[in-house]
């Protein structure tokens, strides 16, 4: 017989070999295929911490669709606000795939997320007071996000590749639409000029705090090395960052913006960028659960999904009533 | 807050998406949803996955009403080189031409010669 | 008629058509992150982006009656000088939206989907405007109201059939939108002169069409409603509003009107 009409009868640790050779020859895993609990996990938590992440990310910009100035600004940013909603579907999707095997749908998820089981990217949930806020968030906020999303496009697992390469697309509007909202106001009044160098300040540390510590030793815990290790990201954190210096630093010079670390400065001799480390201790507060608005927008997730529990359970009752 | 586990299964179905960009061109997966029931997922599909891309036609497929293959079955799908069914099996055949175009000149010539 | 008479009946209905979208649009987009699914989520927004893309055609041809710019017509009048309906102006919900809000999926889905009916029936009537440049935006609009309608039909045929809970919320919220949708229907204090100048169909033309259509829909799920649509809480077409119009306006505005001197935003 065929040696691969054999797969059924491997043990766990061949099976686990054939996992990690076909990892390695850059092949992708799909959702049925055979993988160790680890590797399940590890996506579980990205993915879920993504996904999570887009959905209560479009809570802050939100806040902004009414009250985008004009009518095409609102247009536009109703759009972008709709795409991360739609980020999250994609992502979601994916956890679920993953969980399904566990029991677990997405009613676990939200409960997770409720109940602070299930982290995300909590450093972005602070207030945004002004229309300049709205502004840094769509060119940086993204631009950071955009960064760390390519990174990963190539990962080892098929779904999460697929999900990231339909949101990277979608990502190049979002980008030129921060831009966008970013030069008018540099472009314009003083009062319009300062409403920006003011997001900029209230955001500079929650942006450089977005890519993780350089090393565990900020933080105690991380799960960079086991994601590079199952090929579900290609850099570390600090790569990322400095790319993400390297990358708006100069840009938003030109335009005039003050960046908040009178100390940064690129190192001609090594290559890389000497700034001002955000307070990791804030971070880990942050990471757990308490950033500044994470309780207020949880609130918020959470009253409207149990508001709605009606209709879920009226639809779910049409189908249920169908089938049996 | 007890949860009715069977309607909330039920609520969150899963759909396979398929959408055909234009005229021509082949119905392509596109991406899952949950949804209650196939209406719900139409509706939701043209949204969720259409956007921005084109599209002629969608179709949503329940994905329990789908069988796929098992690891076991996808690695059977390897099978070896069937050269005699596909057009690099026969890379001689330009090879042959020639030498029968090289024969004819040959004739030709030497038809020539003799007359 | 004279061509001011005939001027102040097609600034007054085309405002009507803006300020119906552009505020039904808003509050439609006050649920984006809150819908009851994630994937409703998406397929919203995509509805209310639509409707205030209408609004935003609808004000650029204000502007070209040289009413003024489409972002200060939409931004910048007194909630008095509005022309739609008090029904579209309505909270989703008890509840700030950014604070708890309270909002009603049912009260939502009627809304949306009473709305697209005669938003279709009246589009059908714009089709064949004496004004060229309103009848081409109709026929522009009507493209994308299709996949609207059927939204909201799958929306309401399948909460009225399932739970008596759902079908309980769904009657309260038909009873609610039924009280004032005559707003919606109305052509307001110159319809006579809309009609006259051939913009549109008679009101009672439309609003038959309308009654009727619905009669099917409500058959169709075994509901039954003999009254007219009302008026309750007056006519937003000859500007009467609630605090609620007032309340919105100050949000949709807040950051335009916050630097008198930008040139841009
Ligand atoms: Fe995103
Ligand atoms: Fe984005």
């Amino acid at each position: 017989m065929i040696e691969q009409l054999t797969f059924d009868v491997l043990n766990d640790e061949q099976k686990y070999q054939h996992f990690m050779e076909r990892i390695n020859r850059g092949e992708k895993i799909e959702a049925d295929d055979w993988m160790p609990d680890d590797y399940r996990q590890a996506l579980i938590r990205l993915i879920s911490m993504h996904g999570i992440s887009e959905i209560m990310g479009a809570l802050p910009e939100k806040e902004w669709v009414p009250k985008a100035p004009t009518l095409n600004r609102k247009l536009a940013i109703m759009a972008k606000v709709q795409d991360e909603m739609g980020h999250g579907q994609l992502l979601l999707r994916v956890a679920e795939d993953l969980m399904k095997p566990l029991g677990k749908n997405r009613d676990n998820i939200m409960q997770d997320l409720f109940s602070k089981r299930l982290k995300f990217h909590n450093v972005f949930h602070m207030p945004s007071p002004t229309w300049g806020d709205a502004a840094v968030i769509a060119w940086l906020v993204d631009g950071a996000a955009i960064l760390s999303q390519t990174m990963m496009l190539d990962t080892s697992y098929g779904p999460y590749g697929r999900a990231l390469k339909r949101i990277c697309q979608e990502e190049s509007f979002h980008a030129k639409h921060g831009e966008s909202l970013v030069l008018s106001l540099a472009e314009g009044t003083d009062k319009q000029k300062q409403m920006l160098q003011e997001a900029v300040n209230r955001w500079w540390d929650a942006l450089l705090m977005f890519f993780g510590p350089k090393s565990k030793n900020e933080t105690g815990h991380s799960n960079v090395d086991k994601n590079i290790k199952y090929k579900l990201r290609t850099k570390t954190n600090e790569q990322l960052r400095q790319e993400f210096l390297t990358k708006y630093v100069p840009k938003m010079k030109l335009i005039g913006l003050d960046i908040p670390d009178k100390t940064i400065r690129f190192d001609e001799d090594k290559q890389e960028w000497i700034y001002k480390e955000p307070d990791w201790n804030e971070f880990k507060k942050i990471v757990s659960g308490n950033g500044p608005k994470t309780n207020e927008r949880l609130h918020l997730r959470q009253s409207s999904y149990e508001q709605n529990e009606w209709v879920r359970e009226a639809l779910g009752h049409i189908s249920s009533a169908a089938v049996g | 807050m007890k949860k009715d586990h069977h309607e909330s299964d039920a609520f969150y179905e899963e759909f396979e998406v398929f959408s055909k960009k234009k005229d021509g061109s082949p119905i392509q997966h596109q991406f899952s949803l949950l949804a209650p029931n196939e209406e719900m997922a139409l509706i939701m599909a043209k949204e969720n996955f259409f956007r921005r891309e084109p599209a002629v036609d969608i179709w949503v497929v329940k994905r329990s009403n789908i069988r796929k293959l098992a690891q076991s079955e996808k690695e059977a799908l390897k099978k070896l080189d069937k050269p005699y069914r596909e057009t690099k099996g026969y890379a001689d055949l330009n090879r042959r031409w020639r030498a029968f175009k090289e024969k004819g000149k040959d004739e030709w010539l030497k038809g020539e010669k003799e007359a | 008629m004279s061509f001011s008479e005939k001027n102040k009946a097609m600034t007054e209905l085309l405002y009507q058509l803006a300020d119906d979208d552009f505020i039904h649009a808003h509050r439609g987009s006050e649920w984006l992150g809150l819908a009851p699914h994630i994937e409703e989520d998406v397929a919203f927004s995509s509805i209310n982006q639509d409707t205030m893309g209408h609004a935003a055609m609808y004000y650029k041809l204000l502007e070209d009656l040289g009413e003024g710019k489409a972002d200060d017509l939409s931004h910048r009048r007194k909630p008095e000088q509005y022309r739609n309906a008090i029904i579209l102006e309505e909270r989703n919900g008890s509840g700030e939206y950014l604070e708890s809000p309270q909002y009603d999926w049912a009260f939502t889905v009627i809304r949306h989907f009473f709305y697209d009916v005669s938003k279709k029936i009246r589009l059908e009537s714009l089709k064949q405007s004496s004004y060229e440049p309103l009848s081409e935006a109709a026929r522009k609009i009507l493209t994308e109201q299709y996949y609207h309608l059927m939204h909201w039909e799958v929306w309401f045929k399948q909460l009225m059939t399932s739970t008596a809970k759902a079908r309980k919320k769904m009657e309260a919220a038909i009873f609610k939108v039924w009280d004032d949708f005559g707003g919606v229907l109305t052509l307001g204090p110159y319809g006579d002169e809309m009609v006259k100048a051939g913009l549109i169909e008679d009101e009672e033309v439309l609003k038959t069409r309308f009654t009727e259509r619905m009669q099917k829909y409500f058959q169709s799920v075994d509901f039954k409603l003999v009254t007219e649509p009302q008026m309750k809480r007056g006519d937003g077409r000859a500007g009467v509003h609630t605090p609620d119009l007032e309340h919105a306006l100050s949000t949709l505005s807040e950051v335009y009107v916050s630097d008198a001197e930008a040139a841009g935003w």
